[in-house]
């Protein structure tokens, strides 16, 4: 039987932003750079003052740059730990379930920021001496950053793998198909689009908290400039309004960063066709 | 008619897998546990000297978080409002007033009257946007940065303010809230369909009517689970206030931990005290969303104890 | 074909089956009426082993399925299902929809089974959305490609479980087309339905279920026209309004 295709492939969507979000970029940038100048005149800085960024400048970069190195680490970390999570929780091993439901219930129930004090303290305890160090407290609280958004993300696929419609299963069933083949032809790739929305934002909370290392130290972003703060400002060897200046440009990065990982996300959503699944609620 | 050997079968593999299940979980617990204290022990005298230490400790972080979240609630409700204002694009005003032109009408009049609509419309636009903007800030800049812009705020204008840090970290805690709070409100009052509206109207109810007795009814069984969500994960982010010194339950235990080298136990102590509070809160709402839910209606929170 | 004896089932405390026992010869397309509630749905299942009887056996061609030591899949294979809901793959085009099956289940090359499912597709009558995805398609589209995915299979036998109860009425006469063009061409079928026309045209036999038992069974004519059972007169009166 003839078809009008050639050949055979996958059809794509051509990704193009349409016109609508484009408006919407551009308000948000304009509304955003006003809104900024406002705060310049209300506050009193000058966003773009030389002798900040002489001494402030290179301090800046490297504190982004190691927190983009965190988040590199963490990210992965997290996403395992929390597919495992929801697997296990979904799966026939019930016995599983118990461990796992305990651990999503403790780091669900205390804040992270506990859970990276005590861990990089801890944590280089379990260690042989020889490998106990700042750094290896550092590594292990970025860790437990990871393993905190694990619980939440173990959450997220949970819901997503109950999510695919018991329909789905059924009709995989019923073309006879086996129970590993179907969870990974029919309701894992479900399960993971039906995850999306609710993991990227996840993930921005995830860039958030990487700023928790500054209280142990952890040279990132945060934690650079507070340590710029300390010693150059407040001090008195630069101006006060230099506060301003400092803490709007680390927000902006942020806030950039966060915008950019959901706004990815929301892509991908389209390319795998995400939106034409119902939506999950946790 | 009694179970089939088939289901009984299956309730006693469920009760294994239960029993394995608490086994394999204490288990994991004891060794981790020991782990730490194994070598040193756990000091309990220690514990029982120090509890009311950090008992007022968590007094304070209540206090904050409970202040801040009722100063949120008002920003929230706002937002919401605000954030579900229709408005009608400029293009469509303009084609429903001309096709209304009628000849008695003077031009001079009309035109007003399009005007003011315009200008209301674009008024409630941006406002809209505003809120929007406000929130998006807060969701994505670190709860961290808030905190310590908020403080250079208040250090640079009024330097010998009293408690500066707790003013500062109250402010930074109501303003993040009342952003997560003002999604909550947006989105109970989205969902309740506009078609309750109309088949309100449509039995004879005025608009505050339909609101009153259709509308916010819904609403508030929708609200209520997230808002309540929304008081623990507060609680949680009130942790954060440590970074300008202020010695809620995390501020002290850490800094407790450095004085006595007591490590292990100010960490339990501390995450203790936050399970012991969350966990029960979390399933009494858990408890009370299921008795008060409507069946099909529901909001998607994005899940607001998970943010920094 | 597919026979069945003595089937029954418990939900909890509900007694949903009571002892069914019908044969449906190779080539027959048998349609089961009744009540909602009656357990039609649950009958279908326990052919294709989506439930498990608590008793009785379950025969496809001669050979009992529901047993410890068989895989359902087998049964599965030999006799495919079009549900209600359609179920189609969401995040697969339909082409793929349909060749799922050969390739995963039977290992079938892909290219040979993209070839064939574009026929069965042909033969639905829906060759042109071939690469469109079932939320883009209608709903009697969408059953349509549901009754290709089982063909894919090449089974023995189709199980409909009230293929049209779930489309707008403007959908169910296509549907309902590709149905009797089925039965045409001698595939062996047992239908779920409540569209009395079906029955009546295209059914060669009937069985009236109600409450877990099969009450009467005859041809159409029968049936409709002269049932002998009074709850098969009740209900037929009603629905032949």
């Amino acid at each position: 039987m003839a078809t009008t295709e050639a050949t055979v492939s996958r059809r794509t969507d051509p990704v193009s932003i349409p016109r609508g979000h484009l408006v919407r970029l551009a308000e948000m940038v304009g509304g955003g750079s006003i809104f900024l100048v406002i705060l310049q005149s209300v506050l009193g800085f000058d966003l773009f003052d030389r002798d900040l960024w002489s001494s402030y400048g290179s301090i800046f970069v490297a504190g982004i740059t190691r927190t983009l190195t965190y988040i590199a680490l963490v990210l992965p970390l997290s996403v395992s730990v929390g597919f495992a999570l929801g697997w296990v929780r979904v799966s026939r091993f019930r016995s599983l379930a118990w461990p796992a439901t305990v651990y999503i219930e403790f780091f669900r129930g205390v804040p992270p920021l506990v859970i990276v004090i005590f861990v990089s303290i801890l944590g280089p305890t379990l260690f042989p001496e020889r490998f106990q160090s700042v750094e290896l407290g550092l590594i292990l609280g970025a860790l437990a950053i990871g393993l905190h958004s694990g619980a939440f993300q173990g959450e997220i696929f949970r819901a997503g793998f109950q999510s695919v419609p018991r329909g789905q299963l059924e009709a995989a069933l019923a073309i006879g198909m086996q129970p590993v083949p179907t969870m990974r032809y029919v309701v894992l790739p479900q399960a993971l689009r039906l995850s999306l929305p609710p993991l990227s934002n996840e993930f921005a909370v995830l860039i958030k908290d990487t700023s928790l290392m500054a209280i142990i130290a952890g040279g990132d972003l945060f934690h650079l400039s507070q340590r710029f703060m300390d010693q150059s400002v407040l001090t008195g060897a630069g101006e006060l309004h230099w506060l301003f200046i400092i803490w709007t440009a680390v927000a902006v990065v942020y806030f950039a960063m966060t915008f950019t990982v959901t706004r990815l996300m929301r892509l991908l959503e389209r390319r795998v066709h995400a939106r034409s699944l119902e939506g999950i609620s946790i | 008619m009694a179970k089939s050997l088939e289901e009984q079968g299956r309730s006693r593999a469920r009760i294994f897998d239960t029993l394995a299940g608490i086994a394999l979980t204490v288990g994991a617990i004891v060794f981790v546990v020991d782990l730490f204290i194994g070598r040193t022990g756990f000091d309990f005298g220690y514990v029982g000297a120090e509890v009311p230490g950090f008992l007022a400790a968590t007094q304070l972080t209540f206090y904050v978080t409970t202040l801040a979240y009722f100063g949120g609630m008002g920003i929230g409700f706002v937002v919401g409002w605000a954030r579900t204002a229709r408005t009608v694009p400029v293009g469509k005003i303009l084609r429903d007033r001309t096709a209304l032109l009628s000849e008695d009408t003077s031009r001079w009049e009309a035109g007003l009257e399009t005007g003011r609509l315009v200008l209301w419309s674009g008024l409630k636009y941006y406002i809209r946007r505003i809120a929007d903007g406000y929130v998006e800030i807060m969701r994505g800049t670190p709860v961290f940065v808030q905190i310590v812009f908020a403080w250079s705020v208040l250090l640079v204008n009024y330097p010998r303010l009293d408690r500066m840090e707790l003013i500062a970290g109250i402010v930074a805690l109501t303003a993040n809230t009342g952003a997560y709070q003002g999604e909550i409100f947006r989105a109970g009052l989205q969902t309740v369909h506009s078609g309750q509206v109309e088949a309100a109207r449509a039995i004879g109810l005025s608009r505050w009517g339909a609101m009153r007795h259709v509308v916010l009814p819904q609403a508030l069984r929708l609200i209520i689970p997230p808002l309540t969500n929304e008081y623990i994960g507060l609680l949680k982010v009130s942790s954060l206030l440590v970074v300008i010194g202020i010695q809620e339950l995390t501020g002290y235990g850490r800094s407790e931990a450095f004085r006595s080298f007591k490590v292990f136990e100010v960490f339990a102590m501390v995450t203790g005290i936050y399970l012991l509070i969350t966990v029960p809160l979390s399933k009494v709402i858990q408890l009370i969303e299921m008795r008060y839910r409507i069946p099909g209606l529901g909001i998607q929170a994005t899940g607001p104890e998970s943010r920094v | 074909m597919i026979r069945v004896e003595g089937i029954h089932k418990h939900f909890g405390p509900l007694h949903v089956l009571r002892g069914i026992t019908f044969e449906v010869p190779r080539g027959e397309a048998l349609v089961i009426i009744g009540p909602s509630g009656s357990g039609k749905s649950t009958l279908l299942r326990c052919i294709n082993l989506l439930v498990e009887p608590d008793e009785g056996k379950v025969f496809i061609d001669g050979v009992q399925v529901n047993r410890q030591d068989i895989r359902p899949e087998w049964a599965r294979q030999q006799v495919g299902m079009v549900f209600q809901s359609f179920n189609l793959f969401t995040h697969l085009t339909v082409l793929e929809n349909v060749a799922l099956g050969p390739i995963r289940v039977k290992g079938v090359a892909r290219e040979v089974a993209e070839e064939k499912a574009k026929q069965l597709l042909a033969r639905v009558g829906l060759a042109a959305k071939a690469l469109s995805y079932p939320a883009e398609l209608s709903g009697g589209q969408q059953q349509r490609v549901a009754i290709a995915r089982a063909l894919a299979m090449d089974p023995k036998a189709i199980l409909f479980d009230e293929p049209t109860s779930a489309l707008d009425p403007e959908y169910i006469r296509e549907v309902l087309d590709v149905m009797a063009a089925l039965a045409q061409d001698g595939m062996t079928m047992v239908v779920v339905t409540h569209e009395m026309g079906f029955a009546s045209n295209v059914a060669e036999r009937i069985l009236f279920m109600d409450a877990g038992v099969i009450v009467e069974e005859g041809r159409p004519e029968e049936i409709f026209g002269n049932p002998k059972h009074e709850r098969t007169r009740a209900f037929v009166s009603k629905i032949l309004r």
